[in-house]
């Protein structure tokens, strides 16, 4: 090939991947719903969970806290920062103990009559009028007259009030200056839900920033510090610290194996050259998984990148191999049948995960085997023209030589090998401790002190519990809110007993229309309600003639059409109904949040009295969820095995050969499984995918090791490459290993060890026979 | 010691030292005192009257005790103001609804306590009269107070403070007359006029 063509290839590959680059760039929209990542829902009772973990309420609630010195101050910015969040697109519900007299709109103040339980136990009739306007006396000789005083005409039963307290939460925080107060009196505390599920980074990301914009624009004195708490500010925090170290961790990895890479290799072109297959496979990757599923999920390109990693050591394969005189065009067809395999058998391994019924893993699969095979296919087809001569030979160094001498005499304890798979399997199989995780959270926890000062404000809040919740279904919004209705005084019994601090369920802000209606029916005809009036009035000192707009609104409300979810809309009352009452999939679920669960079983045998409501647990549900679908994946990843054996058997065609290459990494992935347990290390779905990266370096590194003939000048070469791919991983995962987070650490660690011990196992069992003639 | 301030000041019949007076006022907790109030709506025929205790503790914390007609206990502790009724449901609420509320307490507070410094951050202060008979004027200086009340009026004799009267702009009111038993004390007939003349007398019956 020409030095003409060869330039022309360069430039031609180069140009190709960075259009598909383009291409892939402009069309990908990146996902970041953690919930691509957990199983997907088979039945209606694991799509309610899923639902419910992600959008429920309690998931979009953030708890926040403004502290300072000056505690009038805090109360100024809490009231300030409500009324803009309450304005913001990014936030449903804002709630901060001020009364939300002034919040009901005027359109809705004569729905009162039919919103307000007043009516279920008295008649407007004389006697209650007159209780009431009694009251009313009192209430203006009392310290209460100044606020009240200018509602009575048009309100005499203070029925606002009476809502409006119905609408408190049952326990709330106490009120100073209006706003709530944590006890001590030092923090005023509020409730924002997000629109965005609390699941979704990205979202929670935007409202978190909102949330600051908004906290910057109203606070009164640069002293005041604003505290966000929930699941949606612990999703931004995690992420962020997990994008910080994966951004240290990844400019550390490039400088070492650029360090690496030059050590080994003394030429700039080599190094550049070595990328260009893996990058092809990033983009190659990327594209396969924007046309399959349209969007890539953030963890599935921050995993797939990790392990298409592996793709690095197929043209360092190459490269080991160069010496003067040899035209890696040769070289590649003596090496190809090695690599192919290779690649083939990883393929397969990640294939498993296409299967797992995740859609986030089957994104990884798409993304891995994909890039993967066109790292292999680049390197066999379009990486040799490119290779420049060497001038080097990793044959002719000494230290390789001696090296490998070493090597050749070392053990060959195969005998070994059988007594600790079987020590590991006896291990585990009779160890009582559970061998996996199960619990989502533990993946990635939030930092101990976060939590406990999470439990403090809910606390204080009486904010709902995040783990368990009711649900109501139904098939249209009157059934649910029903059937909420009914539950109402059973929960209230529950918390009056103590076995439930709180709880909020949607009929308590919209009534059933028959509720309604019912109470519409209840209102006097206008003469009725003003000769009652008079006569109540009669023994009272108020003057005549005052009540008009009263009576002007009790007719306005006898002509109201009854309040449905649709009629909301607009108003206050429809964020508070339309997070506890939910139209999907053609039917109707209504949620009952609880605070301060202190009895489940009670919860439990209230939920069983009515065959619509289920009492969900989601933490317990989701690790159930993630238990039954990681069996599923290990049915997956042992039929792959057999496919993966099946194809080092047809490559290699003897027992013997396909038994060495194969025993390092069975053994080591049984080692790293037994040091785990040992260690107390519960093993998760990361660890799994972790350990199928380990084995296929461990199949490359033995195959490599077999492959090498004879000829000693090849056992180096062979060596040279095997130590420099494992070096460059090991650095990788190593630092990998060091990191904060549970998830990287995990892969980190499993992979670290894997390639230390495939190094080694390959080294004493798979090294070919000839080598070791002189042995014994 | 109230008499010798007293002295010291010099008295000036349009004119008395609002500090001297402040001074002689002051009543340190625990004290306790009885009240009579009245109060004036423009939705009502006659004036509410209620009376009873107000007692003045020394975390600060004032109660004002309705005894009669009806029972009812008011308690005021920092910004929480709880209205407690028998046979009705407890009601809460903060100084922040009730402005002309904060602005009372704040010149009941100060001249329980002689803080002139905290009189003038809420109020313009005037007075008239002299030791024997004095009247003290406080206009609000904060708009949202403004809006709800006009002014205070309290009316004294000596170190003796007789009447609180607090104007509305609307045209209510609600005079409350201290160191007074009952409804008896006061003139029969509770118009304003008749009351403020009472409140401005001499009482030294």
């Amino acid at each position: 090939m020409t030095a003409a063509r060869r330039t022309l290839l360069l430039v031609a590959w180069i140009a190709t991947v960075a259009i598909l680059g383009w291409i892939v760039d402009r069309h990908l929209v990146i996902g970041t719903d953690l919930r691509l990542f957990m199983p997907s829902p088979q039945t209606r009772q694991e799509r309610l969970i899923l639902e419910e973990i992600g959008e429920g309420p309690a998931s979009r609630m953030l708890l926040l806290a403004i502290s300072g010195p000056d505690p009038q101050a805090a109360a100024d910015t809490s009231r300030a920062l409500a009324s803009a969040l309450r304005t913001d697109s990014e936030f449903r519900l804002v709630a901060n103990g001020e009364s939300s007299l002034g919040a009901i709109p005027d359109s809705l103040l004569a729905y009162r009559y039919l919103l307000s339980p007043t009516l279920d136990y008295s008649a407007l009739d004389a006697g209650f009028l007159r209780r009431q306007l009694e009251e009313r006396v009192r209430d203006l000789g009392s310290p209460a007259a100044g606020f009240l005083e200018s509602w009575l005409p048009r309100d005499p039963t203070l029925e606002l009030l009476t809502l409006a307290d119905s609408w408190l939460p049952a326990r709330q925080p106490q009120l100073l200056y209006e706003v709530w107060f944590d006890a001590a009196g030092n923090e005023a505390l509020l409730v924002a839900e997000t629109r965005a599920a609390g699941f979704d980074p990205q979202g929670q990301r935007k409202a978190a920033d909102a949330l600051q914009r908004a906290f910057e624009a109203a606070r009164t004195d640069g002293s005041l510090r604003l505290e966000a708490s929930g699941p949606g500010a612990f999703s931004v925090l995690m992420q962020e610290r997990t994008q910080r170290e994966t951004q240290w961790l990844g400019s550390v990895d490039v400088i070492g194996i650029v360090i690496l890479l030059l050590i080994a290799y003394r030429s700039l072109p080599v190094l550049v050259l070595g990328l260009l297959p893996l990058v092809s496979a990033g983009v190659a990757g990327l594209a396969a998984v924007g046309t399959i599923f349209g969007t890539v999920h953030g963890i599935t390109l921050a995993f797939g990148f990790t392990l298409i990693g592996v793709a690095q050591d197929y043209p360092i394969h190459l490269f080991s191999h160069q010496h003067r005189g040899l035209d890696a065009r040769s070289s590649v067809r003596a090496l190809w049948p090695t690599l192919a395999t290779g690649v083939a058998s990883t393929c397969i391994a990640y294939l498993a995960f296409l299967f797992s019924g995740v859609r986030g893993l089957a994104q990884v699969s798409v993304f891995t085997v994909t890039g993967l095979a066109v790292a292999g296919l680049t390197t066999r087809f379009l990486l040799p023209p490119l290779v420049p001569e060497s001038r080097r030979d990793a044959a002719d160094s000494e230290l390789l030589g001696r090296l490998w001498r070493a090597l050749a005499g070392l053990p060959r304890p195969l005998w070994l090998g059988v007594a600790i798979a079987i020590a590991c399997v006896a291990y585990l199989a009779l160890s009582p401790r559970p061998l996996w995780e199960n619990d989502l959270g533990a993946l990635t926890p939030v930092p101990r002190a976060l939590l406990a000062r999470d439990s403090a404000l809910r606390r204080e809040l009486g904010a709902p519990d995040v783990r368990h919740l009711l649900v109501i279904e139904g098939k249209d919004a009157q059934s649910v809110l029903e059937k909420a209705a009914a539950l109402d005084p059973k929960l209230k019994t529950l918390v009056d007993r103590g076995l439930l601090d709180g709880y909020d369920q949607p009929a308590r802000y919209l009534p059933t229309m028959a509720v309604q209606e019912r109470r519409r029916a209840a209102l006097p005809e206008p003469d009725q309600l003003r000769a009652a009036l008079d006569e109540a009035l009669v023994a009272t000192p108020f003057k005549a003639g005052i009540f008009e707009p009263f009576l002007a609104d009790v007719e306005r409300a006898r002509q109201l059409p009854a309040l449905g979810p649709a009629d909301l809309a607009g108003s206050p009352l429809e964020t508070r109904v339309g997070s506890l009452l939910l139209e999907r999939h053609d039917h109707w679920t209504g949620l009952v949040t609880l605070a301060g669960v202190k009895d489940v079983t009670a919860l439990e045998q209230l939920a069983n009295q009515d065959p619509g409501t289920t009492l969900l647990d989601l933490k317990q549900a989701s690790e159930d969820l993630v238990a039954r679908q990681r069996d599923r994946i290990l049915w997956c990843l042992a039929i792959s095995a057999v496919l993966l054996v099946s194809v080092v058997f047809v490559a290699l065609r003897d027992a013997s050969r396909v038994r060495r290459v194969l025993a390092p990494m069975a053994l080591t992935t049984l080692i790293i499984v037994a040091l785990f347990h040992a260690t107390g290390v519960s093993l998760s779905l990361f660890h799994l995918i972790a350990l199928v990266l380990a084995a296929g370096l461990g199949l490359d590194y033995a195959l490599f090791f077999e492959h090498a003939a004879d000829d000693p000048a090849e056992q180096r070469r062979t060596l040279h490459a095997v130590i420099v791919c494992s070096l460059s991983t090991l650095l990788v995962f190593a630092l990998l290993g060091l990191s904060t987070l549970p998830v990287l650490r995990a892969i980190g660690i499993t992979v670290a060890a894997g390639v230390v011990s495939n190094f080694v196992l390959a080294l004493l069992l798979t090294r070919p026979r000839g080598s070791t003639t002189n042995d014994r | 010691m109230i008499g010798l301030t007293l002295a010291a000041a010099p008295l000036h019949a349009a004119d008395p030292d609002v500090d001297a007076l402040l001074a002689s006022l002051a009543r340190p907790a625990p004290d306790s005192t009885s009240f009579v109030e009245v109060r004036y709506s423009s939705l009502l025929e006659t004036p509410i009257v209620v009376s009873g205790r107000l007692e003045h503790r020394e975390d600060g914390t004032l109660l004002r005790r309705v005894e009669t007609p009806y029972e009812e206990v008011t308690e005021l502790r920092g910004e929480n103001v709880l209205v407690q009724r028998a046979g009705s449901k407890p009601r809460r609420f903060s100084l922040d609804r009730a402005p002309e509320l904060r602005g009372m307490l704040a010149s009941f507070g100060a001249i329980l306590k002689g803080d002139r410094p905290m009189l003038d951050r809420h109020f313009v202060v005037t007075a008239k009269g002299d030791e024997a008979r004095w009247e003290i004027t406080l206009t609000p200086r904060d708009d949202k107070l403004k809006r709800r009340l006009s002014a205070i009026v309290v009316d004294g004799a000596e170190n003796r403070a007789k009447c609180f009267t607090l104007e509305e702009p609307d045209g209510d009111a609600s005079l409350m007359a201290l160191g007074v038993a009952g409804p008896a004390d006061l003139p029969a007939a509770l118009e304003r006029p008749t009351l403020r003349d009472w409140c401005t007398g001499d009482t030294r019956q």
